[in-house]
């Protein structure tokens, strides 16, 4: 039996640890944008990477923060109007990329309890479509529109 | 002349409406098309004599538009009606406190452009207000979103009222809006003469347009800026207008 429990914690190990290795998401500048005290909502954003060589997708996001739900996101322009469609995942191409941004793929962050702000760090849980887990943190900045062609607009103070 | 130029600015902004992505319906709409149509005819009916001042991103409307009257409610007990236009420039957004990216996004370039105005040492230009119009009242109070704009400027004027109310002024300026309801990630579809299933009346979100509506000193429709906004060109455009304003 205990040899049986130490190969299965051995196996759970390596799983765990190659997960990491074999993960192959470069998460860059991960951001909450910085909300007014009683905003009723938030959004982070932050590039994917994808260095492997499948296509992976961002399927479901956890955070430390107290909220009552995470969502994915992409505010599309359509009808004349901006709308916020809700997504199953946020792909990211083998080899490519995704940007979240204002205006576009954003994580929400739906009913804080507490709204952080500048400079607080925010952790996220990233899980991907490979059943593998990201920890990551994101500081809470304010940010601005990225112009179409991605060029980059996002203000630091 | 100024006719026809702005009659085809009017059609670039439909040929954003094309029905090409549009994952989910929409079951609450507050006449679009009829919006489009009464703005042609209102904005093609007369023309200008003076040439409107170059702008970047400004469409200069041939002929400042008449607001029709309206009273909402700024904070709790305060009130801000159409009165509140003479006399000064305002920059006009419609949204929602819910909205976590386009309203945030919009009220930064908005407290951005304010700023800029105040650090400006070259010429002095006169400072806009502006205001930030909750398209919904159902969830949202007029202290709340006063606090909410506050927050990106302590000079913001965040306003709401009667549903009726607001839907008017949209009306009026030619901002659109509509709810969308969800259930678990997916559309809902109901009559909107019965209203929402019970439990669910506030699981929507509301699709708006994403325009600044600027008006003049005698509370018209003077310019309209449509997305993406930058607070440099709203501010050089707005103090070009203001120059030629005199």
């Amino acid at each position: 039996m205990k040899t049986n429990f130490y190969r299965v914690m051995g196996a759970l190990l390596l799983m765990a640890t190659s997960s990491i290795q074999a993960a192959g998401l470069m998460v860059s500048d991960p951001w909450v944008r910085a909300a007014p005290p009683n905003a009723p909502a938030l959004a982070a954003f932050m590039t994917l990477e994808n260095h492997t060589n499948s296509d992976l997708a961002l399927v479901e996001v956890r955070t430390s923060l107290p909220v009552a739900r995470v969502e994915l996101h992409r505010t599309i322009m359509a009808d004349g109007m901006m709308k916020m469609v809700q997504q199953k995942q946020m792909p990211v191409a083998a080899h490519g990329s995704l940007q979240l941004k204002p205006g576009s793929w954003h994580i929400m962050l739906i009913g804080p309890k507490e709204v952080p702000v500048m400079g607080d760090s925010v952790a996220l849980t990233l899980v991907l479509s490979d059943g593998s887990e990201q920890k990551i943190t994101a500081k809470v900045r304010k940010g601005n529109m990225m112009m179409k062609g991605g060029h980059n607009k996002m203000m630091h103070h | 002349m100024p006719r026809p130029f702005f009659i085809a600015v009017l059609a670039s902004f439909k040929g954003n409406n094309k029905m090409t992505t549009q994952p989910y319906s929409v079951f609450y709409k507050v006449g679009r098309g009829w919006l489009m149509l009464a703005a042609a005819l209102l904005l093609g009916g007369c023309g200008s004599s003076n040439p409107p001042p170059k702008t970047e991103a400004a469409t200069i409307l041939p002929q400042a538009k008449a607001i029709s009257a309206f009273t909402l409610s700024r904070g709790p007990e305060k009130t801000f009606d159409d009165e509140n236009l003479k006399g000064r420039w305002s920059l006009f957004f419609f949204g929602y406190t819910r909205c976590p990216d386009v309203c945030p996004t919009e009220l930064f370039t908005l407290a951005e452009t304010l700023r800029k105005i105040e650090e400006k040492s070259d010429t002095a230009q006169e400072k806009p207000q502006v205001v930030f119009v909750s398209v919904d009242p159902q969830q949202d109070q007029p202290e709340a979103v006063q606090k909410y704009v506050s927050f990106y400027h302590p000079e913001f004027i965040g306003v709401t009222g009667e549903q009726v109310a607001v839907d008017k002024l949209a009306r009026s300026m030619g901002a659109i809006y509509e709810r969308a309801y969800f259930l678990n990630g997916k559309a809902l579809i109901f009559d909107p003469e019965e209203g929402a299933p019970e439990g669910l009346e506030n699981s929507y979100l509301i699709n708006h347009s994403a325009t600044i509506f600027l008006v003049n000193p005698e509370g018209k429709l003077h310019a309209v800026f449509s997305s993406p906004h930058m607070s440099d060109t709203i501010m050089k455009d707005l103090a070009a207008i203001q120059q030629s304003w005199g």
